[in-house]
């Protein structure tokens, strides 16, 4: 099992994205003309002690990249999510659904709102893929 | 300077994420809506540029997926009647016609796709066809000639007048009734759901029967546009269904439950009425402010003379109280947890029969006080006035118009029992 957050995670992120059908599927049309990466920001508190970045890429279905960052500074990703680490740990472990922890605000999303409704199918295939494996979490 | 944006709206309640979609559709609407708008009444007949919209937001927006669960391949979106009153609300501020257009293809779903009462069976052969990538739209059709708004008066009429009727044989129901007035009846739809009784005359609520109809069976007619004073991209016309033969499961629920459901579908209609009127208020108020301020009267803007100033206030009060009153009631529908209301209750039907009519009646007197502002500008197609003036009025009428919604009002607050 990969401690979530960890490069270990997210490689195992990247793998289960590219292989959902569902993600592929759904994404053929993610990332074409405009920037497909986000950022999750995921702020301290309930085990982690400070804020962690993580970078993923993806178009046309497929994850490019998935990426522990230090920081943001250098990003200029085309959306980004902020949240607290035990909300994301929440979401990772599929015990709350990624779109309702935004819906509610628990999570924030910032980008072209535009992009998310057009491609929501892909956004939904991505939330699933998120806790589709085991995981270790800190602080438990 | 103030705007739209500063009317109340809380922040607690909705998220940042729920007012972005919100403004997806402002954008689409400034965008592709309202270059059209003034030309959308001649429409009324064909639909041409309808359709297209009515694809690119229901489809193209992912509006018809959002509320679909993900088995079936929907969004999934919780909060559902935030949602759909932002939605209602930034809509009624492009055109409120076009809005009930795209709610109501959603409408008669609320039965089926709303938590707790989800009917996956039904949604593994429906919903599919709402999530995919082609327009399929959903209609409601419940008003009847003989009877009206009685069917939605089922506290008192209990279905007896209903016509419409389901007869289970075999494994198929057969449909034979006559429905008016639906939205997105004529050649819009693909689906509709269809209030029948399972026995004519009875007062038995078991009896009532909530079921859906593909648009294509065999047996499904259905009459002309009616020209109307406004709403024109809403399409109505009269719908027969002689021995319609559907599935078994195209049944919502069953005995009890049907009504139940449709109860909330009520709620929600109410919450969207309101929450329409007050998009509409809305535009008046931006169309308003503009003209008042631009306008100069005795050497200084409109608004600086005090009984225009007046008129300007009593516009933002509505807007504020008509705002402040959906965001409570939308609270209290998706959380019964803290409230202890269901959705489906009759309590929540009733009490928001006084937000739909409150709304309505706030609208009326904004659009009207605009035009008494205005003088002959605002009666003319130019501003646009004039339109939400004529729709919105319709918003009023629907669901019963104030006879039904003042009883069912009173029926809660009061404990009326004869009436």
């Amino acid at each position: 099992m990969a401690l979530y957050p960890s490069q270990e995670w997210c490689d195992k992120w990247k793998d289960a994205l590219n292989n959902d059908p569902a993600v592929a599927e759904s994404g053929k049309n993610w990332g074409v003309g405009f920037k497909g990466s986000l950022v999750f920001e995921v702020s301290p508190g309930s085990g982690l002690e400070k804020t962690h970045y993580i970078f993923l890429d993806a178009k046309e279905g497929k994850c490019l990249e998935s990426k522990m960052m230090d920081d943001a500074v250098s990003l200029d990703p085309g959306f980004y999510v902020t949240g607290s680490y035990g909300d994301f740990k929440l979401v990772v472990k599929g015990e709350k659904d990624f779109i309702e922890m935004v819906v509610r605000g628990a999570l924030k999303l910032k980008g072209d709102m535009g992009k998310i409704m057009r491609n929501a199918k892909f956004v939904r295939a991505v939330a699933n893929s998120i806790s589709s494996f085991p995981n270790e979490y800190l602080g438990e | 300077m103030a705007n739209i944006d500063d009317f109340i709206r809380p922040k607690e309640w909705v998220s940042d994420f729920v007012t972005d979609i919100g403004k997806v559709l402002r954008e689409w609407g400034k965008d592709k809506y309202m270059p059209v708008r003034q030309q959308i009444d001649e429409d009324w007949r064909d639909h041409k540029l309808v359709k297209p919209l009515l694809k690119e937001v229901l489809v193209d927006l992912g509006i018809n997926a959002a509320f679909f669960p993900a088995e079936v391949g929907g969004t999934d979106i919780p909060e559902t009647c935030t949602l759909v009153c932002i939605l209602a609300e930034e809509g009624g501020r492009i055109d409120s016609g076009f809005t009930v257009a795209v709610l109501c293809s959603l409408w008669p779903m609320l039965p089926i796709i709303l938590k707790p009462h989800r009917n996956m069976e039904l949604l593994q052969d429906i919903g599919p066809k709402f999530c995919g990538e082609t327009l399929y739209v959903g209609c409601n059709a419940m008003t009847e000639p003989s009877s009206g708004a009685d069917i939605e008066n089922m506290d008192r009429m209990r279905g007896k007048t209903i016509q419409t009727t389901a007869k289970l044989i075999g494994d198929e129901w057969v449909i034979n009734g006559h429905k008016i007035w639906p939205t997105n009846s004529g050649d819009v739809a693909n689906l509709y759901g269809v209030v029948c009784t399972t026995k004519k005359g009875s007062t038995d609520l078991n009896d009532f029967a909530f079921i859906y109809v593909p648009a294509d069976a065999p047996g499904v007619s259905m009459g002309g546009p009616y020209q109307k004073a406004g709403m024109a991209a809403d399409m109505n016309t009269d719908i027969w269904f002689e021995d319609v033969h559907v599935p078994k499961s195209y049944r919502a629920h069953g005995p009890g439950d049907d009504l139940k459901y449709f109860t909330e579908m009520i709620t929600y209609g109410n919450m969207a009425s309101a929450a329409m009127c007050l998009g509409v208020m809305k535009n008046i108020y931006e169309i308003i402010k503009r003209w008042t301020t631009e306008r100069i009267i005795a050497g200084k803007p409109l608004k600086e003379h005090s009984m225009v100033a007046a008129a300007l206030s009593e516009i933002a009060i509505s807007i504020e109280a008509t705002s402040a009153w959906i965001h409570m009631y939308c609270r209290e529908v998706d959380h019964p947890e803290i409230y202890g209301t269901d959705p489906w209750s009759n309590k929540m039907a009733h009490k928001s029969r006084g937000l739909a009519i409150f709304a309505s009646q706030a609208v009326e007197k904004v659009c009207s006080t605009a035009m008494d502002y205005m003088g002959s500008y605002g009666y003319s197609r130019e501003f646009d006035v004039e339109k939400h003036w004529r729709d919105s009025k319709m918003i009023g009428l629907w669901m019963g118009g104030l006879g039904l919604k003042h009883l069912e009002n009173a029926r809660y607050w009061y404990e009326l029992e004869t009436l």
